[in-house]
């Protein structure tokens, strides 16, 4: 795994890079045309560095890896969601106002 | 950042931000942006821009794009990812900017955070929107998820219209629930939306004087109460995915006890010159009293703020001067 930056996943791996991750991943479902989403991409990758060695983030983009949007129920991206272990365990929809310190909020109780 | 003193540092970087960021960085000031995002704001989310003067047409994104590139060729430099936390007023009069721990110093400040969509505050909004199930403010991003569904749009301004004519585009049904009989939102799109709505086999469906009291469903919306306002009737309206485009609202919590704000958030300025309460520190866009949301008057806020700022370098006791008769104030 690339340390410290966040890794594109698509419907084939997402299984091995997410599910079957042995440390926490937040995985952003995105697209080109969402603004938002773009917007988000900076704090996204802050993110990846900070927490190098406890959490993966990954990207999925939904126009590419439709089965594994439309398995997780995603209606609004940018959608983030949490997994540990295998399962979703917390999840942020949209951009909110304090985007970077919502995400930590949700972030830290799941780490090591 | 260390020692480094900015002329001027312009927090947010919107259209307002780098309109004001053309100017001072063209006039060799030495500019910093602090973005908490990629630069945009809300303009970055919309599709279809057709009253900017001189540009025919062109998307948010493109545009942007643009801005940063001319901003950035001045010799401005914009920091993204770094969401402001607090400002201070210094001692020497100049101000420091934090973004958590991180310090910036500046001469001069042109606020310029933006504003946010506005909530309708029903029951069922927060909820469903948070879990991502269904609520959303942005048609351009989340339209595509509802393809041959049922959405309702709750809005009348130039916004909701220009999104739910976007969600019509996908969606099997869009409810537009407007709660006023006629729409406020500029006469070319009324006309659009209306040509939609009364041509054949049309997606859309238009309800006036009708208000939304709250998002129902089981995990994901299903319903929402919708209340005429006339009759006073209320009923369960069947839908898949709630849009919301009522407004927006300030950026500008983090500047509570620093300047001046209305009730409302908004940041209190002389509305010419667009001095806030502290000397130094300009507004500049949609958080400012007397703002008209619109993409051309936030460039305009700062290109007035920009060129402001030399005359507070001038004279700091300028600040506080009323509005002056003089067409060309100094240097100019």
């Amino acid at each position: 795994m690339e340390q410290g930056k966040p890794v594109n996943v698509s419907d084939s791996d997402f299984e091995a890079q997410v599910v079957k991750s042995e440390v926490p991943v937040l995985v952003d479902f995105w697209a080109e045309w969402c603004g938002p989403c773009r917007m988000a991409a900076p704090v996204l990758e802050k993110i990846a560095q900070q927490y190098q060695g406890r959490l993966k983030v990954c990207k999925l983009n939904v126009d590419e890896a439709r089965q594994t949007a439309v398995k997780y129920g995603i209606m609004s991206i940018p959608a983030l969601h949490i997994f540990k272990d295998g399962t979703v365990v917390g999840q942020i929809a949209g951009v909110t106002p304090n985007f970077e310190s919502d995400l930590k909020k949700k972030i830290e109780p799941h780490l090591e | 950042m260390g020692d480094v003193m900015y002329d001027v540092i312009i927090v947010g970087a919107g259209p307002a931000g780098l309109g004001a960021a053309v100017y001072t960085s063209r006039d060799r000031l030495k500019t910093l942006i602090l973005e908490k995002l990629m630069p945009g704001g809300q303009i970055a989310n919309t599709d279809r821009i057709e009253n900017y003067p001189g540009i025919g047409r062109i998307d948010g994104p493109s545009l942007i794009e643009q801005m940063q590139k001319q901003v950035e060729n001045f010799g401005a430099e914009i920091k993204t990812g770094c969401e402001v936390t607090s400002l201070e007023k210094l001692q020497d009069g100049n101000i420091a900017v934090y973004c958590d721990k991180d310090k910036s110093t500046a001469r001069t400040v042109i606020l310029a955070p933006g504003s946010n969509y506005r909530k309708l505050d029903i029951p069922g909004e927060e909820e469903f929107r948070s879990a991502g199930a269904g609520v959303s403010y942005c048609g351009t991003c989340d339209a595509p998820f509802f393809k041959g569904k049922q959405v309702v749009a709750v809005g009348g301004g130039n916004t909701a219209v220009e999104e739910t004519l976007h969600l019509a585009k996908f969606a099997g049904k869009v409810t537009m629930v407007h709660r006023r009989d006629e729409f406020r939102a500029a006469k070319v799109l009324v006309e659009e939306l209306l040509e939609k709505a009364n041509g054949p086999n049309s997606n859309l469906i238009i309800k006036y004087s009708t208000v939304a009291t709250a998002i129902e469903g089981q995990g994901k919306v299903q319903s929402i109460k919708l209340k005429d306002v006339k009759s006073g009737r209320e009923e369960d309206y069947q839908c898949d995915g709630v849009f919301i485009f009522i407004g927006m609202e300030p950026n500008t919590g983090f500047l509570k006890g620093f300047v001046e704000l209305t009730e409302k958030g908004f940041i209190k300025c002389d509305c010419a010159y667009l001095r806030t309460s502290v000397p130094g520190v300009f507004v500049a866009g949609d958080c400012r009293i007397g703002a008209t949301m619109q993409l051309v008057t936030a460039v305009a806020d700062g290109v007035i703020a920009a060129m402001m700022l030399k005359e507070y370098f001038r004279d700091p006791n300028w600040w506080s001067e009323p509005v002056s008769d003089i067409l060309q104030p100094h240097g100019w």
